[in-house]
């Protein structure tokens, strides 16, 4: 095999002349790669405790719904089934996952207590001798629901009267700080956009995305002869599942014990807490270990993706290339529960206007409830789709202006010692030198005056 | 509904009366078991003929008699049928190659796109019931099924020169995808001019289709650019294509002429 | 009909269990046999990390039902290193760093054994079609495909070595 190390570019990098590196520039195993070529690595499921049950979830057939009764009566007539779990079987039902950070209001039931807001929200789980009896009761839980109206576009989520989709927030975006929107105000947009030599206002939009992990989530609980319970998991987040397990079975964190650490992929989509506490009721309930994972169709289905965004970007620009006014209106679709989608839009504003000095800047980011499957964490979430509609904006302004993409880059980028939208002072910054060596690699050629610009100084720009 | 028994009969004769009794047929198991293993159980009793001998391949006479039961790679492995090597290499991937069968890809919901070869060759197939054997059209097959409690023994096509033989089949990937749309065609010309014209087209309606209006249009005609693509527009009126995660029906009615053209002339 | 007893010749071993019905080989080598390198990934014959060889085919354990395989030959990624000693497929992908987070990795050096069975020098396009139906969503499949196409160059090298021929179909024959 022929590895083609990168080695430290000192042309940029002047402080990193010395060279006695141990890892870097050399070749080193995986620590995990001889378990995987020879199949001996332990995921989760690879356990077998004996006496193991098998949880399996019924699941809203509806958008938005009250729901007027739950019949499980022909769920426990099927032989082999020991246990089906409701929301009054759940210690602490309400929840949110970043309420270990301070973040609220509990918005979410574990297992859904009067009220459905999306399809596939879990609402009866039911806990069998096998898989097959196991899915068998969980198709005859016999739910009887009452419509309610449905709304699935964040626009519409935040137009007058439009359906409640979360009554613990009352309206459909999740409050910051007293405001409906995380908010970036810096300098006065509406006089750069009044004073500009052009205008540009394009609109971008994504769909969801699924992390599609090849192993799905789930976990295998054991009851421990001491009382505890283990927890074998592929959550992402060990220690983040294990506080808000904690919290929701009412119980102190050293009552579990979380085995974990090998993740068959993630990409952001085994942190939500999604299967454990249910496991752990059913554990408890039934004092036999169980196993709850999702099958392929429930991890499409309804474990969180990558939010749905959509992005209005309104910019004021200087026949020389200079941006001097950005204004953002961003709408991320959280579907039906928080999860982490309030930090990902607090995210979206940190990355506001993208690495650019701008003098003015104006966002708006909601973080908008939806009867849709909740989104949550994926690789970056909150700031590769911004990145995708930012980075579209400036192509489209460069062609608009007849001009070299890479040249209003490079008379945009940010700069050490420029001060951004949050009032930060940037430092470390080397877009400049980025786009310098990156046109160099493919051939693009800059003028003299832009291969001569810095990151150091806005010399030339 | 659990599975209750999964039986595995040595005979065609076993195997028609498990199916009489309302057992449910699978053959490479590749339709089947995704819906057991999930839950969704097709009926108690499962029949697998895979211990029934109706796998196997003869060819002669240019005519082939394909097995029911036999596996698509055991169809791109047979000197024979060489003539379908590119349509079967377009048949998801080769580990499910090595289960589905001939008959699974004609039995199922909907028909596959070696059922839609068959189309345009139209094949006879064989099939055994309690009352006896007899034979029926691809056609019939393909839009009405079997009777209950018969068993489609074997296909048999007259197997196409390879300069008559067109097969296309439109993918979002190169390998193991779905269809936008799949062509399959027989075209015989003469001085130049169409003589006959047997065009199949999948994945454009609930179940693939002769796109016998387009047929009509190439009759007669010089097969080129033009009439093609005239043929193709002329085949929006024998289908009814749906919206799926592979295209929109307005795609694939739009790129039609465009891919018949390419099924046929490169 | 009640559960049912398989016997199987799984890596050279003569096993035995009992299944209920309906049961496929994926759950009856991890659940009965303790054989958990295969992996379930969709149950669904969509993402090959069950793949195994069974009577010299790679195919997709999921889809088996133990009742139609009854008495046939297995093997899994357990029974390629039994010895201990990796084998040119295995340490081509460690050395390749033809594995992230590890959960494709056996469906798909199986895939790749059935085809270096097949074709003991694929070009890049017999790779990329032997591991069509072999889903892996950390690599993007090149660090795999390389690995496999030096996995096969190990081999050549290593029978030529051993002056043995450089197709061996031992399952198959």
């Amino acid at each position: 095999m022929n590895y083609r190390l990168a080695s430290i570019d000192k042309d940029y990098f002047a402080d990193q002349r010395d060279e006695r590196y141990s890892v870097i520039g050399s070749v080193v195993q995986r620590s995990d790669a001889f378990g995987h070529v020879t199949g001996r690595t332990e995921f989760f499921e690879d356990q077998a405790p004996a006496r193991m049950l098998h949880v399996k979830m019924h699941r809203s057939q509806r958008h938005h719904a009250r729901i007027r009764g739950i019949d499980v009566s022909a769920a426990e007539a099927v032989p082999g089934v020991v246990r089906a779990l409701t929301h009054a079987d759940i210690p602490n039902n309400l929840y949110t996952p970043l309420k270990l950070i301070g973040i609220g209001p509990d918005d979410e039931p574990i297992l859904a207590e009067g009220t459905v807001r999306y399809l596939g929200e879990p609402v009866c789980a039911v806990v069998a001798e096998t898989e097959a009896a196991a899915y068998d009761a969980a198709a005859r839980v016999a739910v009887s629901y009452e419509d309610l109206p449905a709304v699935f576009d964040v626009e519409e989520a935040l137009a007058p009267g439009a359906p409640v989709v979360n009554e613990y927030h009352g309206h459909n975006y999740f409050t910051y700080e007293g405001h409906h929107c995380r908010r970036l105000r810096f300098g006065d947009v509406d006089r750069a956009l009044a004073t500009a030599d052009h205008v540009f206002e394009w609109r971008y939009q994504s769909s969801p995305i699924e992390q599609a992990p090849a192993e799905t989530t789930g976990c295998i609980v054991v009851p421990q002869p001491d009382g505890r319970l283990r927890i074998h998991s592929d959550t992402q987040a060990c220690f983040f599942t294990l506080d808000n397990t904690a919290l929701i079975l009412n119980t102190p964190p050293g009552k579990l014990r979380i085995v974990g650490g090998t993740v068959g992929g993630g990409f952001g989509g085994k942190v939500d807490v999604a299967v454990e506490p249910v496991a752990c009721v059913a554990a408890m309930a039934t004092g036999r270990p169980v196993k709850y994972v999702y099958n392929r169709y429930e991890e499409m289905q309804v474990s969180s993706p990558r939010a749905a965004e959509r992005i209005y970007i309104k910019d004021a620009v200087m026949n020389d290339g200079r941006i001097t006014g950005r204004q953002i209106r961003f709408y991320a679709d959280a579907g039906a529960y928080s999860r982490h989608s309030p930090y990902a839009i607090t995210k979206s504003a940190a990355h506001m206007p993208g690495p650019y000095t701008i003098p003015n800047v104006w966002a708006d980011c909601h973080c908008v409830f939806t009867n849709r499957t909740p989104s949550s964490a994926m690789r970056g979430f909150g700031v590769t789709i911004l990145d995708f509609a930012l980075e579209s904006q400036m192509d489209r302004i460069a062609r608009a202006l007849g001009a070299d993409p890479l040249q209003l880059r490079l008379i945009n980028a940010y700069r050490d010692g420029d001060v951004k939208a949050h009032r930060k002072v940037a430092e470390g910054t080397a877009l400049v030198e980025v786009i310098q060596k990156a046109a160099e690699i493919v051939g693009h050629e800059l003028p003299e005056d832009f291969r001569r610009m810095s990151s150091a100084s806005r010399e030339g720009a | 509904m659990v599975v209750e028994a999964v039986h595995v009969p040595d005979s065609l004769a076993e195997a028609t009366a498990q199916a009489a009794r309302g057992g449910h047929v699978m053959a490479g198991g590749t339709a089947v078991m995704p819906l057991v293993n999930y839950g969704i159980v097709p009926g108690p009793e499962l029949v697998s003929l895979r211990r029934t001998g109706l796998a196997g391949i003869e060819v002669g006479d240019g005519t082939a008699r394909i097995g029911a039961t036999t596996t698509f790679s055991e169809v791109a492995d047979s000197p024979g049928l060489s003539v379908f090597r590119p349509a079967v290499a377009t048949i998801a991937s080769p580990v499910i190659r090595n289960m589905a069968t001939v008959g699974g890809n004609l039995l199922t919901d909907p028909p596959g796109d070696f059922a839609t070869c068959l189309l345009a060759l139209d094949a006879t197939c064989e099939v055994a019931g309690a009352g006896g054997s007899r034979d029926v059209p691809v056609a019939e097959v393909i839009d009405s099924g079997l009777r209950p409690g018969e068993l489609l023994t074997a296909v048999v096509v007259r197997l196409p020169a390879g300069a008559n033989w067109f097969y296309r089949k439109v993918t979002r990937r190169r390998m193991n995808s779905g269809a936008i749309m799949t062509i399959a065609a027989t075209v015989e010309t003469a001085g130049g001019l169409v003589t006959t014209a047997r065009i199949a087209l999948g994945g454009l309606a609930p179940r693939p289709v002769r796109a016998a209006s387009a047929e009509r249009a190439l009759a007669g005609r010089p097969l080129v650019p033009d009439v093609v693509m005239e043929a193709g527009e002329a085949a929006r009126a024998d289908v009814t294509p749906a919206d799926d995660p592979f295209a929109s029906a307005w795609y694939r009615n739009r790129v039609l002429p465009v891919h018949l053209r390419r099924a046929l002339l490169g | 009909m009640a559960s049912q007893v398989i016997a199987l010749v799984v890596n050279d071993e003569e096993r035995e269990f009992i299944a209920k019905p309906g049961t496929s080989l994926l759950s009856g080598l991890r659940d009965s046999l303790g054989l958990t390198a295969a992996k379930r990934g969709c149950a669904q014959g969509g993402c090959g990390a069950c793949t195994v060889l069974v009577d010299g085919k790679a195919v997709l354990s999921c889809l088996l039902a133990v009742e139609t395989i009854n008495g046939a030959t297995v093997r899994t990624l357990e029974g390629v290193a039994a010895d201990g000693q990796l084998d040119e497929v295995q340490s081509a992908f460690l050395d390749g760093f033809a594995t992230q987070c590890g959960f494709c990795t056996p469906g798909m050096i199986m895939a790749a054994e059935a085809l270096l069975d097949r074709n003991p020098d694929p070009g890049e396009d017999e790779v990329a079609e032997a591991i069509s139906g072999n889903h892996c969503r950390c690599t993007g499949y090149r660090p795999i495909m390389n690995a496999i196409v030096d996995a096969a160059r190990r081999r050549r090298e290593a029978r030529a070595a051993a002056g043995a021929p450089a197709r061996v179909s031992e399952e198959v024959a």
